[in-house]
């Protein structure tokens, strides 16, 4: 493994090499913007990888028009999938097909290996390092299998075709009192996108990631079996599809807990440290205290923990037993530690201006009348959703994030933060636990969830607010890879490691477990066909 | 340090802006239709994005329904309808629709409607006019004992030419514009016109039949806890700040069940693109109006709309009435 790099000495020796640099670090981005000290001496993958270069294309479309398959080669079809929602990789494929059902699916799979043509699969297109994005071959849609298939109120189990989005399942789920454990608090995560790289929730501390919600699933191999199975079934595909980045197989149909519908009681506690904030997130997760938590940043100084139930039985029992506890502020004792910072330091006026405009924004945002009845939160997902697209979102989202074990995690975000903070003037961090089953360790193996995580991993994301701003792609890649090279040093892992950001994956998880997963990757895909260049 | 925030009252954007989140997809009739995203604005968007024509994003553009449940959902703002008209005017070309651009025209060298000789007019459309008796308890129910006018057809050209991308001769909408200035008070069936009447007269208290007939105190009577209570989507998500705050005070109290999903979107009961609207072929909207339906513990349904309650009456086994129906009167609506 490399070592990771001191990136303070790297600033002033990269300043003292030439004359012509600025002698500023802001002023350096100004006139280059590439980060001054993150792409020196590591090897990594900062491109769109080679398009495929369309051999044997032709006889491939006839072989799929043959059996039945509609693919779409016009531009309009193909230009719809042109980058991912991260807006960094761009890529157009040969052709589109719409997945209709897992038989059509196998069949576009034997012919892909027949004919050796790179088949991308895509649920949201919610990645951001072009995991998603097909360059060259054929993009598979899977938003065309979104039906939910059989709900079962009594067993709380749901059967769903693999390409749904969350939210269409929640949907369809409440019109019958019910919903998902945990998914993306992102309304347009498909069930099998997730499924494959995590899924975490405000309520992942107590119930875990949505991948562990999956009871059962139907697959279709890269070689074109239409396999079910689960922990007792075809165990060994199942746990490598599940939190595999689908390289093992197509999730087309998925069998997943589900539970009867509550609305949330949310509160909010501020804090003026990072630290104090996740101390108090953990303590509320080892303790089983409440049924959702998170942090969200607004600035340093401006740190919001968000709390919330399922029930009133277990508010009442936070707040006689763990409010207490809570070293954060409420809304009015916030506003007045800030009164107070903010009259000792005049000259940080136009930091207070920025924090009350954001509040003034944001606060209201999250207590839209539309999704509140009665001081509850009926839908959390809309809620945040919502939220993050209308205030974070924007044709490019650089969003790396870092996952440790509980110990690391502070150290982890700390760091994280200070890199965030010499990239950008405002981003956000979002921070929350996962809960771990130690019978799905063998999920787990390179995953998102760090190999030495006990009892809980932890995920931050370190997300810049771009707004109107233009940053060059090399400028957004040396701020990630900055956060990532944390990642290496604590031995972590993350939540997007595929696609741009493959170059890690060696680094991270070791080449004795790389080179085992990528043996089983050559003997259940032959050609190399479904997903390539997302991992292998 | 502004620059940072991006509010809600940003100006409409165009689909360069577009971030492809999707969530206009989720809403989508179209969407859930065909489940082909080439069909729905991010599809395009980022097509069009990435280069493609307006004459690539023909299907697209024919297949919108115009339900506009879109629009209130795009964190980006983004004219989202606007842009599909635009883009309905740039390829619309059909010969009939000089016809109907030849007969503006001619109406628009006609001298001016009279002055209406009450305060408050009812713009009906095309299927109310096809329906005379239901237009007629309307009137009597909103207007007052019959006192309440109903327009000329100018207003049926106009929300026909809106639907279809025709360009409205200038002189025709001043025409009829110059007769709608002199009301107090304009109650419109029609959500698209009602869209773009908003932005022709903004000043002007203009609402949608939906909420005249919903506000009406003997109508909300009628409604009960088992009601489906179906809301026309076009004049709901044109005005959808407001008139979600309407309809939950109609629900906390009342009782009864909407068509509104998770996000509060009306879910549109038919799904008609272009062609099927202007009566070209058949529709085909039966797996929209069972989403609606779906997994309902109801009793009645009740429309705003009478293409819906068509629709409706085909797919379930349920009473469908539509508002005006609610206040049983013998013919005379009662009055509080
Ligand atoms: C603004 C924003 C907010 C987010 N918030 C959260 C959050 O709160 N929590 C969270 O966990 N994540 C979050 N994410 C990340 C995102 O939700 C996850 O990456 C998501 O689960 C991906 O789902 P998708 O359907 O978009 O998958 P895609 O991006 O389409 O695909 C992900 C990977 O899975 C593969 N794949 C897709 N479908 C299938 C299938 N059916 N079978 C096999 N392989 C498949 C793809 O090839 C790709 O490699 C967020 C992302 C964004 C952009
Ligand atoms: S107006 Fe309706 S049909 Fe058209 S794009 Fe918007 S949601 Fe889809
Ligand atoms: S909601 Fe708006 S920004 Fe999002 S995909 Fe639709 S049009 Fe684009």
């Amino acid at each position: 493994m490399e070592k990771s790099i001191d990136t303070g000495t790297m600033i002033s020796e990269t300043f003292q090499r030439t004359s012509l640099e600025p002698a500023t670090p802001s002023a350096y981005s100004d006139f280059c913007h590439v980060g001054p000290d993150a792409l020196v001496g590591i090897k990594r993958q900062q491109t769109n990888p080679p398009r495929w270069d369309g051999q044997g294309w032709q006889e491939f479309a006839a072989a799929l028009r043959g059996c039945g398959i509609e693919l779409r080669e016009n531009i309009a079809a193909r230009g719809a999938f042109a980058t991912d929602a991260g807006g960094t990789a761009y890529g157009l494929p040969h052709g589109v097909v719409i997945a209709r059902n897992a038989v059509q699916i196998s069949s576009l799979l034997k012919a892909a290996q027949q004919h050796r043509v790179p088949v991308t699969v895509r649920g949201g297109g919610l990645t951001t390092e072009g995991e998603s994005v097909a360059f060259g071959g054929v993009l598979l849609d899977m938003t065309g299998m979104s039906r939910v298939l059989h709900i079962d109120t009594d067993a709380l189990t749901v059967r769903t075709e693999g390409g749904i989005f969350w939210h269409s399942l929640a949907e369809e789920l409440r019109r019958f009192g019910m919903d998902y454990l945990s998914a993306p608090l992102n309304l347009t995560a498909s069930v099998g996108g997730t499924l494959g790289v995590g899924g975490i929730d405000v309520n992942s501390p107590r119930l875990g990631c949505s991948a562990d919600q999956a009871l059962a699933l139907q697959v279709v191999t890269p070689a074109g079996e239409i396999i079910e199975c689960s922990d007792t079934q075809n165990a060994d595909l199942f746990q490598r599809v599940i939190l595999g980045y689908g390289q093992f197989g197509v999730i087309t149909e998925a069998t997943l807990k589900i539970r009867r519908y509550t609305p949330l009681r949310m509160h909010y506690f501020y804090y003026d440290s990072l630290r104090t904030a996740i101390e108090d997130m953990q303590l509320l997760n080892r303790n089983d205290a409440s049924d959702y938590s998170g942090i969200l940043t607004i600035m340093d100084c401006a740190v919001n923990l968000l709390v919330a139930f399922d029930s009133d039985e277990r508010e009442a029992a936070f707040r006689a037993n763990w409010q207490s506890h809570l070293r954060g502020y409420g809304e009015p004792g916030f506003a007045l530690c800030m009164v107070r910072r903010y009259v000792l330091r005049p000259w940080k006026l136009p930091e207070a201006w920025y924090l009350y405009q954001r509040k003034r924004e944001l606060f209201p945002e999250f207590r839209r009348s539309e999704y509140m009845r009665d001081g509850l939160m009926h839908d959390r997902t809309v809620v945040f959703s919502r939220a993050v697209w209308k205030f974070w979102g924007s044709k490019q989202m650089v969003i790396p994030d870092l996952a440790t074990s509980a110990e690391k995690f502070v150290d982890a975000v700390e760091r994280g933060n200070a890199v965030c903070r010499k990239y950008f003037p405002h981003y956000t961090l979002y921070c929350v636990g996962i809960k771990l089953r130690p019978e799905h360790k063998p999920h787990y193996e390179m995953s998102c969830i760090p190999p030495d995580a006990e009892g809980w991993a932890y995920g931050c994301e370190f997300e810049p607010m771009i707004g109107g701003q233009v940053y060059s792609r090399d400028y957004f890649q040396s701020f990630k890879n900055a956060i990532y090279d944390i990642g290496v040093d604590l031995g972590g892992s993350y939540y997007r490691f595929g696609g741009m950001m493959k170059g890690y994956i060696r680094r991270v998880f070791g080449d004795e477990v790389v080179d085992r997963h990528l043996a089983m990757k050559r003997a259940a895909d032959p050609a190399m066909i479904l997903n390539r260049d997302v991992i292998f | 340090m502004l620059g940072y925030f991006k509010n809600a009252f940003t100006p409409r954007r165009d689909h360069a802006d577009c971030s492809g989140c999707s969530l206009c997809l989720l809403v989508c009739p179209v969407w859930r239709q065909s489940r082909d995203v080439s069909l729905t604005p991010p599809g395009h968007f980022k097509a069009m994005q990435h280069g493609t024509s307006a004459a690539d994003a023909a299907a697209s553009v024919e297949n919108c329904t115009l339900c506009m449940a879109c629009e209130p959902v795009c964190p980006e703002n983004i004219d989202i309808t606007g842009i599909i008209l635009e883009l309905r005017r740039q390829l619309a070309a059909p010969a009939w629709m000089h016809g109907l651009q030849a007969r503006m025209t001619e109406m628009a060298g006609r001298k001016a409607a009279s002055a209406p000789s009450s305060s408050t007019m009812l713009l009906p459309d095309q299927a109310l006019h096809a329906h005379p008796d239901l237009l007629a308890r309307v009137v009597r129910l909103l207007g007052n004992n019959g006192t309440f006018p109903v327009s000329d057809d100018s207003s049926l050209d106009i929300s026909l030419a809106l639907e279809a991308g025709v360009a409205i001769p200038e002189q025709h909408l001043q025409r009829f514009l110059k007769l709608l200035r002199r009301l107090k008070k304009i109650i419109v069936a029609d959500g698209l016109l009602l869209r773009h009447l908003k932005q022709w007269l903004p000043k002007a208290d203009i609402i949608g039949l939906g909420e005249a007939l919903s506000g009406h105190p003997a109508v909300r009577r009628g409604l009960c806890t088992t009601d489906l209570y179906v809301i026309e989507p076009r004049a709901y998500h044109s005005d959808y700040q407001r008139l979600v705050k309407h309809y939950d005070r109609l629900r906390v109290a009342h009782g009864c069940a909407f068509n509104l999903d998770l996000q509060r979107i009306a879910i549109p009961a038919t799904a008609r693109n272009l062609p099927q609207r202007l009566g070209l072929t058949m529709p085909n909207d039966e797996g929209q109006t069972r989403w609606v339906l779906h997994g309902r513990n109801i009793n009645r349904i009740v429309v705003e709309s009478l293409e819906e309650r068509a629709v409706l009456e085909k797919v379930s086994n349920f009473p469908v009435v539509h508002l005006a129906e609610l206040v049983d009167d013998g013919g005379h609506a009662q009055q509080t």
